[in-house]
């Protein structure tokens, strides 16, 4: 059986770009796949594309991650959790969970992928983000720090062995506490321990990555998203965390600079989206999403996205069934908020899904309406990637989960396995139409790419005949997680 | 996690005693609200925090400085229901809190400050439960014992982790002095993070402060120095103040005797570092 895509992401030239190519890419598990519109399609990793490796100017300095970089790509057993395009759509960004890594591929025009650096940091991204111009990945990790990573790190960054903060915390081998601190009773076993640590010298538990890295700015929280802005000669870093935080700071190099906070969710946040005309869209554990004028950091209006469900979910019989007794305890959890990118002047529209709910929502920014417009879907939404298909007419596609049942994060469907993407295209009149023969068009993508070679004994997820329940719902959801439970320690 | 229950209810029998009428002026025992030592800054605790800075509930910390509401136009000339705008104004004081004493233990800086700042509004905030509450029981008293010459109106205790919410009690340059008195050291390498100084959270305290406004650390703890002072010399919004200006400030008196840990370290024979940061101004944006 097949994993669905959990994240997909589309490389695409507006109509006015003269055509509508596009490229999709997915990830399934532990596989990237592509397809274009031109037919084109390819799966990294492949044992037929060896990594090409850029021959090192100077074998002997040559650095570390270099040689990581040869290891046969078939060993890659993490899976991709994010993806990004850079501005240019010439390099792809993904991460891999697991492994903490950062991976940057080549894209070529024919969605062809070659992977030119992996970078492992040491705690997980939760996010990344490019700046516009496409120097520079910034990572929003698990432990609540962003930090700045050179796309592709030029012959210089290599030598940079450790940066300034990490030596810090590695230069001292002394003990922390002279026998005259203060000391309660663990406290003195830890310097009892670290004495005798001095004696043996220095050391190396944990391995600080030994690429160019800086530290940017973090809060002492999880981080969710993260999202740069540049407005005229501005740049901005914008990041949500676990803690109905979302902050926003100078871009670099002042990103040690907060300019101020957008406050008033009262739940983790777990998305940003900046609009096509440059508002800020966030959402997370709230039963609204909330729209900022986040310059000034104004809240501009709310949008109700988990009575939209709740209604949606009320109307559907099976849908209702899962409905707790009382629906005030009926909640949403936001996992994907995505500008609809026609750019003219129809205004602001963003496609919102939530966590083990099969629909996409759309809300159109200003029309202070009341609820949004669902867009039913087979499975559990788990992203959008936006084409061109054809002509004018904007397509969305939804990758859905088509292993569990509808509405379900934990139970297995039984009904036979469906299609993993819908698509909708953008009519006339301002509504979203399923529209299939786009989903035709993907049918490689669709149906086989990573469909065959699921050797069972390989350790992924998914391999084999019988899906890892456990790693699967890992690999999907995550945001419900984010919750905090009352009652927590004192 | 006030002990065995014997423990706790004697504690607790105590404390309801205390906030009675009649001994309202006694000071609380110390003995009755030890806590562990240490509260991990990381979990999510069951802590109550306003949603910002706006909706803080400051009248009730320092009710001599508590906005009265304007018993003129409040007639009935608008809705029951009180708009937020007016909510706000309920829940507002006359000044705004410009000290704060970041992990303010049992309080003795905040009540040796009291009456040298008897026009600035104090704030000590604490994660530790039963050491909050020590704190407040005895400004309470101290109110009342004073009540002819309204003292100890302008501190005030409540329970946070900084490191989490800053942000959301203080705004932008609010604040004009920080204490870091003996912030626990967390020697473990691995626990680095969970220290109240480092470069990112240092971005936190630059940004409550006001441009001139002034950090105060003080340790017995060398390596926690050190690191204090490579973390704060690193990030461009703040420099170390001089040792002439920094010797002749009178709060670096203060928090070298009136602490619990400086008199805890003056009897131990322990050594004292000292540093001050001034937050300088933003650099200019292109
Ligand atoms: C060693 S005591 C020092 C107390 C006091 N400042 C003194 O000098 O006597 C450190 C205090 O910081 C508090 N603390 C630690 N982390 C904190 C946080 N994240 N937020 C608020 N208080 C914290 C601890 O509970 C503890 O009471």
């Amino acid at each position: 059986m097949m994993l669905p895509y959990q994240c997909i992401i589309a490389a695409c030239d507006r109509y006015e770009a003269g055509g509508n190519e596009w490229i999709l890419f997915g990830v399934s598990g532990s596989r990237l796949v592509a397809q274009s519109s031109t037919g084109a399609t390819s799966i990294w990793p492949a044992e037929e594309h060896p990594i090409e490796e850029p021959s090192p100017e100077n074998e002997e300095q040559e650095p570390p991650e270099k040689r990581v970089k040869l290891s046969p790509p078939l060993e890659q057993k993490s899976n991709f959790s994010i993806l990004r395009l850079s501005n240019d759509k010439k390099y792809l960004v993904a991460v891999t969970a697991e492994d903490k890594c950062i991976r940057v591929f080549r894209v070529d025009s024919e969605g062809r992928l070659q992977q030119l650096i992996q970078r492992c940091m040491t705690r997980r991204p939760c996010s990344i983000a490019l700046t516009s111009d496409d120097s520079t990945v910034l990572c929003a990790d698990k432990f609540g720090d962003v930090y700045a990573l050179p796309l592709l790190p030029s012959p210089e960054d290599d030598q940079i062995s450790t940066p300034p903060s990490e030596k810090i915390e590695q230069k001292k081998f002394v003990p922390s506490a002279s026998l005259l601190t203060v000391h309660s009773g663990r406290n003195r076993k830890v310097l009892e321990e670290q004495m005798k640590q001095a004696e043996k010298g220095p050391s190396q538990s944990k391995e600080t990555p030994k690429f160019k890295h800086d530290l940017l700015l973090g809060h002492v929280s999880m981080l969710t998203d993260i999202a740069y802005a540049a407005v005229d000669s501005r740049s901005y870093i914008i990041t949500a965390d676990r803690d109905e935080h979302i902050r926003i700071s100078r871009g670099p190099p002042q990103a040690h600079i907060i300019e101020g906070f957008c406050y008033g969710h009262e739940e983790f946040v777990s998305r940003l989206c900046l609009t096509s005309s440059g508002r800020l869209v966030s959402g997370g554990g709230d039963a609204h999403l909330y729209v900022w004028d986040w310059s000034s950091y104004q809240l501009l209006e709310t949008l109700p996205i988990r009575d939209t469900v709740l209604d949606y979910y009320r109307g559907h019989s099976q849908l209702a069934l899962l409905l707790p007794q009382d629906t005030q305890a009926f909640k949403t959890a936001v996992c994907g908020i995505w500008t609809v990118p026609y750019g003219g002047s129809e205004g602001d529209e963003v496609l919102v899904a939530c966590e083990g709910v099969p629909a996409i929502v759309s809300f159109k920014l200003g029309s202070s309406a009341t609820i949004g417009t669902v867009l039913p879907l087979a499975g559990n939404a788990l992203d959008v990637a936006f084409i061109y298909a054809r002509g004018s007419s904007c397509t969305a596609v939804v990758s859905i989960d088509h292993l569990h049942r509808p509405g379900s994060t934990t139970e297995i469907r039984e009904d036979e396995a469906m299609s993993r993407l819908q698509c909708f295209a953008y009519q006339q009149d301002g509504q979203w139409a399923e529209d299939g023969s786009i989903v035709e068009a993907l049918e490689w993508f669709n149906r086989r790419a990573a469909g065959e070679p699921e050797a069972g004994s390989d350790g992924r997820a998914g391999g084999g005949d019988t899906v890892d329940e456990k790693a699967t719902r890992d690999i999907l959801y995550g945001m419900e997680k984010l919750r905090k439970r009352p009652g927590a320690e004192d | 996690m006030p002990g065995e229950p014997a423990k706790r209810q004697k504690r607790e029998e105590y404390k309801k005693a205390l906030t009675s009428d009649e001994q309202n002026a006694a000071l609380p025992k110390k003995k009755f609200y030890r806590q562990r030592a240490h509260a991990n800054p990381f979990s999510d605790h069951a802590l109550t925090y306003p949603k910002s800075p706006a909706d803080m509930g400051w009248a009730s910390l320092y009710p001599a400085y508590a906005v009265k509401n304007g018993e003129e136009g409040k007639a009935e000339n608008e809705s029951h229901d009180q708009t937020e705008e007016e909510q706000r104004r309920a829940k507002a004081i006359m000044k705004n809190v410009e000290i704060a004493d970041i992990g303010c233990g049992f309080g003795g800086l905040l009540f040796a400050l009291a009456p040298k700042f008897p026009d600035t509004l104090m704030l000590g905030m604490e994660i530790r439960i039963s050491v909050t509450e020590y704190v407040v029981d005895k400004i309470r008293a101290l109110r009342t014992q004073h009540a002819s010459t309204s003292a100890y109106q302008n501190i005030s205790c409540l329970r946070a982790n900084t490191m989490k919410f800053l942000p959301n009690f203080f705004s932008k340059h609010q604040l004009s002095k920080i204490f870091l008195c003996f912030p626990d050291p967390h020697f473990k390498q691995r626990k680095h993070k969970a220290r109240i100084v480092s470069y990112t959270l240092n971005s936190e305290y630059a940004f409550v402060l006001r441009p001139g406004g002034i950090v105060y650390t003080i340790t017995d703890v060398q390596d926690l120095h050190e690191w204090m002072v490579e973390h704060f010399e690193r990030h461009p919004s703040f420099e170390r103040v001089g040792e002439e200006e920094q010797e002749a400030d009178e709060c670096v008196r203060v928090m070298k005797s009136e602490t619990e840990e400086g008199k805890k370290v003056e009897r131990n024979g322990g050594t004292k570092f000292v540093a001050l940061y001034r937050r300088v101004e933003d650099p200019p944006w292109p």
